[in-house]
């Protein structure tokens, strides 16, 4: 009797757990209208999905500065100004690109005059005035108030006019303001004004007002995200009825999916699949997205002799097979000079690569007085310090093959490459919690970075970013190099477009010659596309999604 | 029984409360839930400052562990950091039901996360654990009464294979088999992620169909274990006196087997069962990985990963405390099925 009571016990369970799954799954997503329950009839909707192997924490760009979200936030919020498939900007929600104010320090947008939310609320000045107090409210903990914290003040003089005042030359203002951090103040303002804050606002995961060419319907956190086409917008209707992008966090899984057309789109898949995509007739596009994987030198006095000798680091840059080694990744991506590789108008032209000539490092090592005098393959210093450089990565896959192949091909010009993989944020920990990169424990260490891309701006190599006791969150680990910190404030308050260029031109330049920074690969985005399910697609490298709404299935 | 069910109780308060101590020190102490807050890039030093205070993580890791288990509610907080606490704290602590709110997503209640995903879980879980427990059962038993026979052999080496295998690597070789091959060969095939097709819907049958891989390659692994148990509780069961007795009684095989032989034999695979069961809440994080599936595992692991205290302390109460109930009913479950034993 006790068992057959277990047995339909459990038999019960089963069922029960299936159907308030199946049949209850919106009772765990967020409450909106059209969600699951409507896309159960096998209607002749127009649909794709897009993988996407990182779930954003929240729909709010004020609340996350991931990338994932950033690029989702194409989708269904509007930025003043999108860039397109060369990423150049071009206005969107303006009449035209802003203008700047002789002296720099004001920056006007003129708003078009449909622009509407979603629920047919206009959209105007007000709700960016809205969304700078918000971000700049101490009672709300966005992830960063970066760069609106460089503005003295914004206005809305009328409904169409938003004035941006700087309080002193902020050149990056173009590639770093509005992007998707745009919030529907007729939703917010009352939340805010009931709870002092709009942290647990509702919106911030379930975005249900947006402005972009599809509407937020719903999220179920770790399964999918779903937009439906925005019936409000006002820009050029999309074409497609439904986008869902599915968590899928595994990449062997994203490319599983892929090629099995569980996917229509996937994103950044890993470089040794590009061949089974190519295969199954799908294509692969990459796209400048700013990222470049380098080597970062440490110059500071606690570095090795060896690493602060200029000689050894363009030993180092000629004894690394760069080009060879893109075969990790398929041989798909270049080997990239400079940090700024992705925005090539700012690269010196008079940057000569450097090639891949072990002879020559030896050489050069011979003459700089590193030579081998034990006989054991290390060359030392007069002093008799060994030629060991200690260099570090994260643990990725990719980073921990590389190092094997540079501890080889540096051996062979008797360079002691002694390497080390951790984790993230064990490595760039700060200075007072003992990170080895920031207290230069590390001579070199690998990553893959970006300026303010497109903007070339960066304080990486800025003098008053040292990691120290007083600033342990400092992120200039290199050297404090004061020729170098005079260009790159300069160029910060060069208001004259060609001017700048020109400043950059000298930073690479001097940068590469003086080996700060040595390029591993370029490190684009990379869209793997089923183009027998989508088509009329184009991807942006800053808003990869600028032209969705002109998506269609073939 | 009743006083030992009673004392057991409340000895469970006393562990729960010494694993939350435990754990809220490892976990504040293993990382920095602010390192992922720049996205690809690393906090700017002023928003650290900024969201230290806001977020609480510049309070000493005793006041944050006494404001997660009573709340801060009585208590002030410096926001814009002039020095002045002028903010009323809000949380009123795991002892009030308030498990926090997300570190990741500043607004977003803890619970509402682990609450969301749970149906998953138990979705995927529930039906495995029973398939694998008949499986095992039917396979270890059948092994047992024909043992050294070619099908005991082949159930053996099958038995190996299956256990030596990692539980990545079969779901990824099923996924590319039943999923990318069969597409290819113009074979039915089965889904690769996800809980259902987005173009179809979130259908009964969807669900169920894409249940199918997940379910199969946990089951592979486990099944392989838990049926040398079965075989092997069932060898030394079937050789005891009182099988012989019951046999010679004239009773049939099926009753001997059944009704003496099997509950004596169940004993280590309730002990095992008992284990599993609270852990079946924690989702299967390799699984759920793998598959996509949006449960408490993979919950666990995204949340971990970016230190999310009270997230990842929510999950792992709520696993500690359903291991607790287990061990107690686990222990009741041996009286019933073994009466020498008694709690007194």
């Amino acid at each position: 009797m006790f068992k057959k009571q277990v047995a339909t016990l459990l038999a019960v369970l089963v069922v029960a757990s299936l159907l308030l799954t199946a049949c209850g799954g919106a009772e765990t997503e967020t409450a909106v209208p059209g969600t699951l329950e409507a896309t159960a009839e096998p209607a002749e909707e127009k649909i794709i999905t897009i993988t996407w192997t990182q779930e954003p924490n929240t729909l709010s760009r004020a609340y996350s500065s991931m990338w994932y979200e950033t690029v989702l936030s194409n989708v269904y919020m509007c930025w003043p100004w999108n860039y397109d498939e060369n990423n150049e900007p071009y206005p969107f929600m303006l009449t035209e690109m802003p203008t700047v104010s002789e002296d720099g320090l004001t920056v006007t947008m003129h708003l078009r005059d449909d622009l509407v939310w979603s629920d047919g609320t206009p959209l105007t000045a007000e709700d960016f005035v809205f969304t700078y107090d918000m971000i700049m409210s101490p009672d709300n903990s966005v992830s960063t108030q970066y760069p609106y914290d460089m503005l003295a003040g914004i206005a809305a003089p009328d409904p169409q006019t938003v004035e941006m005042t700087f309080n002193e030359v902020f050149v990056p203002w173009l590639n770093t303001f509005w992007q998707g951090t745009l919030m529907p103040k007729h939703v917010l303002q009352p939340v805010f004004d009931a709870e002092g804050t709009i942290d647990a606002a509702e919106w911030n995961s379930a975005p249900t007002v947006g402005c972009g060419p599809f509407n937020f319907a719903a999220w179920e956190s770790g399964s999918y995200i779903r937009f439906e086409r925005n019936e409000n917008f006002w820009g050029e209707p999309a074409i497609l009825d439904v986008v869902v992008f599915q968590i899928v966090p595994d990449d062997a899984a994203q490319t599983a999916a892929c090629l099995a057309g569980d996917a229509d789109i996937c994103y950044w898949p890993p470089y040794p699949d590009i061949p089974l995509f190519l295969d199954a007739g799908l294509e692969v596009l990459t796209e400048a997205g700013g990222y470049n994987e380098g080597w970062f030198f440490n110059m500071r006095e606690m570095a090795s002799p060896g690493v602060r000798d200029l000689n050894v680091r363009k030993a180092i840059a000629m004894a690394l097979d760069r080009e060879g080694n893109t075969a990790l990744r398929e041989n798909v991506v270049a080997v990239n000079e400079t940090f700024w590789d992705a925005i090539p108008a700012y690269v010196s032209p008079d940057i000569e690569p450097w090639p891949y000539d072990p002879q020559a490092a030896r050489q050069l090592l011979e003459t700089s007085g590193w030579i081998d005098r034990d006989g054991d393959g290390i060359r030392e210093n007069a002093n008799g310090d060994k030629l060991t450089i200690k260099q570090a990565n994260n643990t990725k896959e990719e980073r921990v093959a590389y190092q094997a192949l540079a501890q080889q091909q540096l051996l062979a010009v008797g360079i002691d490459l002694q390497t080390s993989a951790m984790e993230s944020d064990i490595l760039f920990d700060s200075f007072t919690a003992d990170g080895p990169v920031a207290t230069g424990d590390i001579d070199v260490f690998e990553a893959s970075d970006v300026p303010y891309f497109p903007d070339p701006d960066t304080s990486y190599w800025m003098c008053d970013q040292v990691p120290t006791v007083d600033n342990p969150w400092g992120w200039n680990y290199y050297i404090c190099d004061e020729y170098l910190d005079g260009l790159f404030a300069e160029q910060a308050q060069t208001i004259d477009q060609a001017a700048r260029i020109e400043i950059f031109h000298e930073i690479t330049k001097y940068m590469h010659d003086n080996v700060y920074y040595l390029g591993i690969w370029e490190d684009p985005d990379t869209w793997v596309v089923n183009p027998a399910r989508v088509s009329g697609y184009k991807f942006s490298g800053v808003t990869p999604f600028f032209n969705i709404n002109e998506w269609d299935i073939p | 029984m009743t006083a030992y069910i009673i004392r057991r109780l409340l000895q469970a308060i006393i562990i729960l409360f010494i694993i939350s101590i435990a754990v809220f020190l490892l976990l504040r102490s293993s990382g920095d839930p602010l390192a992922t807050m720049g996205g690809r890039r690393t906090t700017r030093p002023e928003d650290r400052a900024r969201l230290t205070r806001s977020l609480g993580l510049d309070k000493p890791i005793y006041l944050q562990y006494i404001y997660w288990l009573a709340g801060n509610d009585w208590a002030k907080f410096d926001a814009d950091g002039d020095g002045t606490p002028e903010m009323q704290g809000t949380r009123k602590g795991v002892l009030r039901g308030d498990f926090g709110t997300s570190l990741v997503t500043r607004g977003k209640p803890a619970m509402e996360y682990i609450v969301e995903r749970i149906p998953n879980t138990l979705l995927l879980m529930v039906p495995a654990e029973i398939f694998i427990l008949i499986v095992s059962l039917a396979v270890g038993i059948y092994s047992a009464l024909r043992q050294y026979t070619w099908i005991d052999q082949l159930v053996t080496t099958a038995s190996f294979i299956g256990y030596s295998m990692p539980i990545f690597f079969v779901a990824l070789a099923s996924m590319y088999l039943f999923a990318v091959n069969f597409r290819e060969w113009g074979l039915p095939y089965l889904p690769t992620v996800g809980m259902f097709d987005p173009k179809v819907g979130k259908t009964f049958s969807q669900v169920a169909w894409h249940m199918v891989l997940p379910i199969f390659s946990m089951s592979v692994v486990s099944i392989s274990g838990y049926s040398r148990y079965a075989r092997s509780q069932m060898l030394e069961v079937i050789s005891q006196d009182y099988i012989r007795t019951a046999y010679a009684k004239g009773l049939s095989e099926r009753m001997v087997l059944l009704g003496h032989a099997l509950k004596n034999a169940a004993i280590p695979l309730v002990t095992l069962v008992g284990i599993d069961i609270p852990f079946l809440l924690g989702g299967a994080v390799v699984t759920e990985t793998i598959f996509g599936w949006p449960g408490m595992g993979r919950l666990f692991v995204d949340h971990l990963m970016r230190f999310d205290t009270p997230v990842v302390m929510g999950i792992l109460m709520i696993i500690s405390f359903a291991v607790v109930v287990c061990q107690l009913i686990t222990d009741l479950l041996y009286v019933w099925l073994d009466p020498r034993i008694r709690y007194n």
